[in-house]
């Protein structure tokens, strides 16, 4: 019964499970060691599960959680508006950009789609210069600002750096719309921002799902700008506090890689939420 | 519940030398409550056309006119007018209720009842009520159809424009759907502008036809008169299926010769005084005979006009064969016969080309010179009792 079909097959499945070994070997090195006691790191090789009691801890879990509690709290103050509302206006500029017709928008298109190949780096220098000009504080009322200016800074800019890559986005799931639909809420008598409110935004929720997922992540990952941008140690997102764990003398491994997995997590749950719409958005299903 | 006037309606694409022109100079008037047609090959300008009367185009030049007041420069949703689009264009996320209740929201201020109760009494018209709660996605396309209309209908327009909006369907819907649309027209009595590429739809359906061609005007007329009467040869060759015949031939001493290459004798049309009076000896022409006026296997046909002829392909079609045959004297033509007549490829047949259906055609222009004589066919007929 083992023919040559069934060989090679099981040759095909022993590669593929090598292949998922090496891509999980470090998630599975860390998980074990974030419950290792610093006896058990520091006496056992990273993938080997904790052996014995006085091996075994959570504390590390609980420690590293109470060490990045206020960094987790001040993320989520700052990345979520600035993920939903660069989704939201990458959706409006694409809509203005690919349903409407004016005079001279590819050439904002084009400003839109260099925006998207703008290196982080490049933009440190003026990125500071232009907030110590601008005195948040003094424009919006101090209710408003209380003391989360740097996150506010950093939501304003994640936003603003974010609206190109997500106006590119939207603009090829909107291309695909049905153009005689659109025409067609236009002679019902919807106003362009109505045909946009009732028929563009309901029938955008798979490329929402994919924007708000890729940006999430990518705000909420970013290391770079949170260094640069927050002084006020109240307001450092969890990036920065994950950062802080890493010991200057002794290396708490178990404590790192229990902070890696809580501050990751959000990202994962973000991804289990719109998952199904995502899979549809990046089929560009409409 | 309006009249519809196009005048001097001139659409270029494009600016200065790679302007193209997609309409040019298109003026005609549809009467209140009238179906008309506009028909043409596809490129020949006929949705743009539509598009400008609902403002999805601008107009370069010319005016566009409901019941009078210039509509140019009004944006579409002001204009009154609703269209049915090819692709149906509904829109996925709603009901179908939502559907036809979205533009009696956007473009009335009627109360929310109101809606509903027109919406409802539109569906019972077009018997899709118990598809009110079901989305695009899960009906037919027949439903579909229907849904888009019902859309159309439920705000009461001055004027409908419909683009193709029967050539997604098969055969067979297509020919009922035909038939209810215009029942439908003649019930609502609302002024229509309806675009096709089929001629058979633009024959049954129309009050009247605009032929387009190259974004030019051909002949605003009705169908039988579009048929019997064609303007030029173009409007000839369009209306009818299979399409007209075609001779070029030129006139000599009352009869019409057409020059072969190979040698043998030419082809020679002796013309019916009326045809004849109206070309003058020595011109090019060409004569046209639609294939239902031939008779194939002539018995009375006067001898001046029977020609003997090989019969090259039978295309029976059920009701009518549909014959190719071979002019000993050089020229092919088609021609329709009925459906029992025995005809088989390869016979030699006498073919009669009766004097009184031939229609001539200037030969560079291409405009009617004479067309065929006609005893009782009354040409204004309507296609639906009003």
């Amino acid at each position: 019964m083992t023919g040559p079909v069934d060989r090679r097959r099981a040759a095909l499945y022993v590669v593929l499970l090598a292949m998922v070994a090496f891509y999980l070997a470090p998630l599975e090195a860390g998980l074990v060691t974030a419950f290792k006691t610093e006896t058990g790191f520091l006496r056992t090789t990273p993938f080997v599960p904790p052996l014995g009691a006085e091996q075994f801890t959570v504390d590390a879990w609980r420690t590293a959680f109470g060490r990045l509690r206020q960094g987790l709290l001040n993320s989520v103050l700052m990345a979520v508006p600035a993920t939903v509302l660069s989704a939201l206006f990458g959706s409006l500029a694409a809509y203005g950009l690919t349903n409407l017709e004016w005079r001279g928008q590819v050439g904002v298109l084009v400003l839109f789609v260099a925006g998207v190949f703008l290196p982080y780096q490049s933009v440190l220098v003026p990125l500071t210069q232009f907030w110590s000009a601008v005195d948040l504080a003094g424009r919006v009322p101090l209710a408003v600002v209380g003391g989360n200016e740097g996150l506010i800074q950093l939501s304003i800019t994640h936003i603003a750096y974010g609206v190109p890559i997500c106006t590119v986005l939207f603009r090829s799931y909107y291309a695909t719309l049905d153009e005689e639909m659109l025409e067609a809420a236009r002679l019902d008598g919807a106003s362009a921002l109505t045909v946009y409110r009732r028929i563009v935004l309901p029938l955008s929720v798979p490329i929402f799902a994919v924007t708000l997922i890729y940006q999430f992540t990518n705000i909420w990952n970013d290391l770079l700008f949170a260094l640069v941008l927050v002084n006020d140690p109240s307001n450092q997102v969890v990036t920065v506090a994950l950062n802080e764990l890493q010991g200057s003398f002794v290396n708490q491994y178990n404590l790192q890689m229990a902070g890696a997995f809580i501050a990751a997590l959000p990202t994962l749950v973000v991804y289990v939420l719109f998952g199904e719409q995502f899979a549809k958005g990046v089929a560009g299903e409409t | 519940m309006a009249r519809l006037e196009l005048d001097s309606v001139t659409k270029r694409f494009g600016d200065g030398g790679d302007a193209v022109v997609a309409v040019d100079d298109v003026t005609v008037e549809v009467p209140d409550g009238e179906f008309l047609v506009l028909v043409g090959p596809s490129g020949c300008g006929k949705s743009t056309t539509l598009r400008m009367i609902a403002g999805l185009e601008t107009v370069t030049d010319g005016e566009i006119r409901l019941d009078g007041s210039r509509i140019n420069d009004q944006p579409p949703a002001q204009r009154d007018i609703a269209m049915v689009f090819q692709s149906y264009a509904l829109y996925p996320h709603m009901t179908v209720r939502e559907n036809m209740r979205f533009g009696l929201e956007e473009s009335t201020d009627l109360p929310a009842d109101e809606q509903n109760d027109r919406v409802e009494s539109t569906a019972e018209m077009l018997d899709i009520t118990e598809l009110l709660d079901r989305k695009p996605g899960e009906l037919s396309g027949g439903q579909r159809q229907r849904v888009a209309l019902g859309r159309a209908i439920v705000r009461d327009p001055a004027a409908f424009l419909m683009d193709e909006p029967l050539s997604n369907l098969d055969a067979k819907l297509r020919s009922e759907m035909r038939t209810e649309l215009q029942q439908l027209q003649a019930d609502l009595d609302t002024t229509t502008v309806y675009v096709t590429h089929d001629q058979t739809e633009a024959m049954t359906m129309g009050d009247r036809i605009a032929i387009l061609d190259g974004g030019e005007l051909q002949q605003v007329a009705t169908p039988l008169e579009a048929y019997h009467r064609p303007a030029n040869r173009f409007v000839a060759g369009f209306i009818g299926e299979p399409s007209m015949n075609f001779v070029p031939a030129a006139v000599e001493g009352g009869a019409l010769t057409a020059r072969r290459a190979t040698a043998g004798d030419a082809f020679r049309y002796p013309l019916p005084a009326a045809a004849a009076d109206a070309v003058d000896d020595g011109t090019d022409v060409t004569l046209g005979i639609r294939p239902e006026d031939i008779v194939v296997d002539a018995v009375d046909v006067d001898p001046d006009h029977a020609f003997e002829a090989t019969v090259e392909v039978v295309e029976p079609t059920g009701s009518e064969n549909v014959v190719h045959v071979e002019l000993a004297a050089g020229p092919s033509v088609v021609a329709t016969v009925d459906g029992l007549q025995q005809v088989r490829a390869g016979e030699t047949v006498s073919v009669g080309i009766p004097g009184d259906a031939v229609h001539l055609f200037d030969a560079r222009s291409g405009s009617a010179l004479h067309s065929r004589s006609l005893d009782s066919v009354d040409l204004e007929s309507r296609r639906v009792r009003p």
